[in-house]
């Protein structure tokens, strides 16, 4: 397979506009605002069955068509690089080394949703990648491919990278536009939804870094060919990010609906010497997890979602059979407790005090009436609140007690604790 | 003093707000400005965010005390976040960042005696390939070992120039 994504990748220097456009980019830009209408590239994106790459996988062509038709208010293109799902690093391999790819998807998108005016929100601990992605913007703005008139195409784009504080609450795109505004990241009451009431109050599209690079190669080479690449609905590549007990950690760019036994086994170099699979979770922390009897699961969002879980960001944790799973839910209880935004009780409240009880039991210090407490906090944190984040808290508590209760019960029975006690 | 710096920083500070289609949304990026000038969020900072957004210093408080690379006291010229995450904690971390702590002689929230370094146990940073990992001032240090951290924090204690600035 071509990688499409990826190309650039490896490739030094390529962050640099005149490597980049040795490879061909911007090109694709030039074609399309000096051809085409925006309709007709939203038509496009559409057809090619892109879904959005940052976890919701909503249809990117559909998002777009909910902008109204009239509108007297600027609308605003918001691109989230606020990457923090832990398992998840795609999107900083393509703000380090490939960032004109995604500049350029930027622009034809602006275009075809009538936007002038674009924000890069890009998460605050990424320092490398924004000074990159920064030197790539005015390395563009220099070449008046952003700015006014726009390749002589009348069209004026201004295109702002602006930097979060550190806060995963913000990827979500509501608590993102809140940030970006220069308040708390809290998520928004929907609807009205984003495409409506947005940014500053206007018509607004969020799209993830990973889609918007895979807007240039869609209309270089049509829809059909993107759609071609994936699975049935869920067209095009993804880049895997994998991590964990595995011989070689990285991002794999895959046709979507690849196998995880394949990315884990052949991509992924298999499991480290010696050690057998033991769970895997497919896409970033929120979604549930996956015994080691349940990989032959396609990648996509259809497939995981048939198979009771979600690719989400496509961040797969890989735990082989030294891995302690009260140990993991900790982890896991641990990270959402620590940065649930206090917006909402159920989620504020939830999440400390599953991670209370769990810390309770990692420390030996548990009973088995805990593991009901806590599958009832979750089932009460599930679906209560303004944004999904709570959901997410729940999914590995419910999923990691159903599947590996006996292992807890065992673990309360022993009273002790247990480090962790992997080494690389 | 703050003040004294943070005039310096004016002319950036327009060059900032210019750049925004609100005053208020410009309040992210100044504070990490004066941030990284004074070396953490005073409330004469605070003021001065305020008085360039013109939103009460109250509400500038309130962003503060949201996210968490501002930081609310003094930080050490070099602050550290060590992912404690899953992937991280999966493949040793825990052990590491022990070693680290000993190391610098810090715990979590801490800042070592000569003010050069500060300790923050971190979530995830994104970077899980190469866990275990952590961020020392804007770098990132991946594929830790008990060895390659005391290299890394032995090279920045030698180095006068980089104990100045992280």
């Amino acid at each position: 397979m071509e990688p499409i994504l990826s190309r650039n990748f490896n490739v030094p220097n390529a962050w640099k506009l005149s490597v980049a456009e040795s490879r061909g980019a911007y090109e694709t830009a030039r074609k399309t605002l000096t051809s085409m209408k925006p309709d007709e590239i939203t038509q496009v994106v559409t057809a090619a069955n892109l879904r959005g790459l940052g976890g919701a996988g909503f249809p990117t062509g559909k998002k777009w068509q909910f902008l109204p038709k009239e509108t007297t208010k600027p609308i605003y293109l918001v691109v989230n690089a606020d990457e923090g799902e832990p398992g998840t690093f795609k999107d900083r391999y393509i703000l380090e080394r490939d960032p004109h790819q995604m500049i350029e998807g930027i622009i034809i998108s602006a275009f075809a949703i009538r936007s002038h005016k674009a924000y890069i929100y890009i998460r605050g601990e990424y320092v490398e990648p924004f000074r990159r992605l920064q030197s790539a913007v005015d390395e563009a703005y220099a070449k008046n491919f952003l700015g006014k008139n726009i390749f002589g195409s009348g069209w004026d784009l201004d295109l702002v990278v602006h930097r979060g504080a550190g806060a995963y609450i913000c990827g979500e795109e509501t608590a993102l536009l809140n940030s970006l505004e220069g308040g708390k990241g809290f998520p928004r009451l929907k609807p009205p939804f984003p495409a409506i009431v947005g940014l500053f109050g206007c018509p607004t599209i969020i799209n993830n870094v990973e889609t918007l690079a895979c807007v240039p190669p869609i209309l270089k080479n049509g829809a059909e060919w993107f759609s071609k690449l994936g699975s049935p609905g869920n067209g095009g590549t993804h880049l895997f990010s994998v991590s964990g007990h595995v011989k070689k950690p990285g991002v794999y760019e895959l046709p979507m609906g690849t196998l995880l036994r394949e990315i884990i086994e052949k991509h992924a170099g298999g499991l480290r010497d010696g050690r057998k699979l033991k769970a895997v979770i497919p896409g970033g922390i929120s979604a549930k997890i996956l015994t080691a009897n349940e990989i032959d699961v396609k990648m996509d969002y259809d497939g995981l979602k048939a198979a009771g879980t979600m690719l989400g960001s496509a961040g797969v944790i890989v735990m082989d059979d030294t891995t302690c799973m009260v140990g993991a839910l900790y982890l896991a209880c641990k990270f959402f407790a620590h940065e649930s935004c206090g917006q909402c009780s159920p989620c504020r409240e939830g999440t400390g005090w599953a991670f209370k009880i769990v810390k309770r039991i990692y420390e030996g210090q548990g009973s088995v009436k805990d593991l009901d407490t806590l599958l009832k906090i979750a089932s009460n944190m599930e679906g209560r609140t303004i944004c999904v984040f709570a959901d997410a808290a729940a999914w590995p508590i419910q999923s990691y007690i159903t599947k590996f209760r006996s292992e807890f019960e065992e673990y309360i029975g022993r009273n002790v604790k247990l480090e962790m006690q992997n080494v690389k | 003093m703050s003040e004294f710096l943070l005039k310096s920083l004016d002319a950036e500070a327009e060059r900032i707000l210019s750049k925004y289609d609100q005053k208020k949304a410009a309040t992210l990026p100044l504070l990490h400005l004066a941030q990284d000038k004074v070396g953490y969020v005073t409330p004469e900072v605070e003021a001065w965010v305020s008085k360039w957004t013109e939103i009460p210093v109250v509400h500038v408080r309130e962003v503060v005390m949201f996210y968490s690379m501002y930081h609310k006291k003094p930080a050490g010229r070099h602050h550290i976040r060590f992912c404690t995450t899953t992937t991280c904690a999966l493949l040793g971390g825990d052990k590491i960042l022990n070693h680290l702590k000993k190391k610098i002689g810090i715990d979590n929230g801490g800042v070592s005696a000569d003010g050069k370094f500060s300790l923050e146990e971190a979530e995830c940073l994104c970077a899980c390939e190469m866990a275990p990992m952590m961020q020392v001032g804007d770098e990132y240090h991946g594929d830790l070992t008990e060895k390659k951290v005391d290299e890394i924090i032995d090279v920045i204690s030698r180095s006068p120039q980089a104990a100045e600035k992280s």
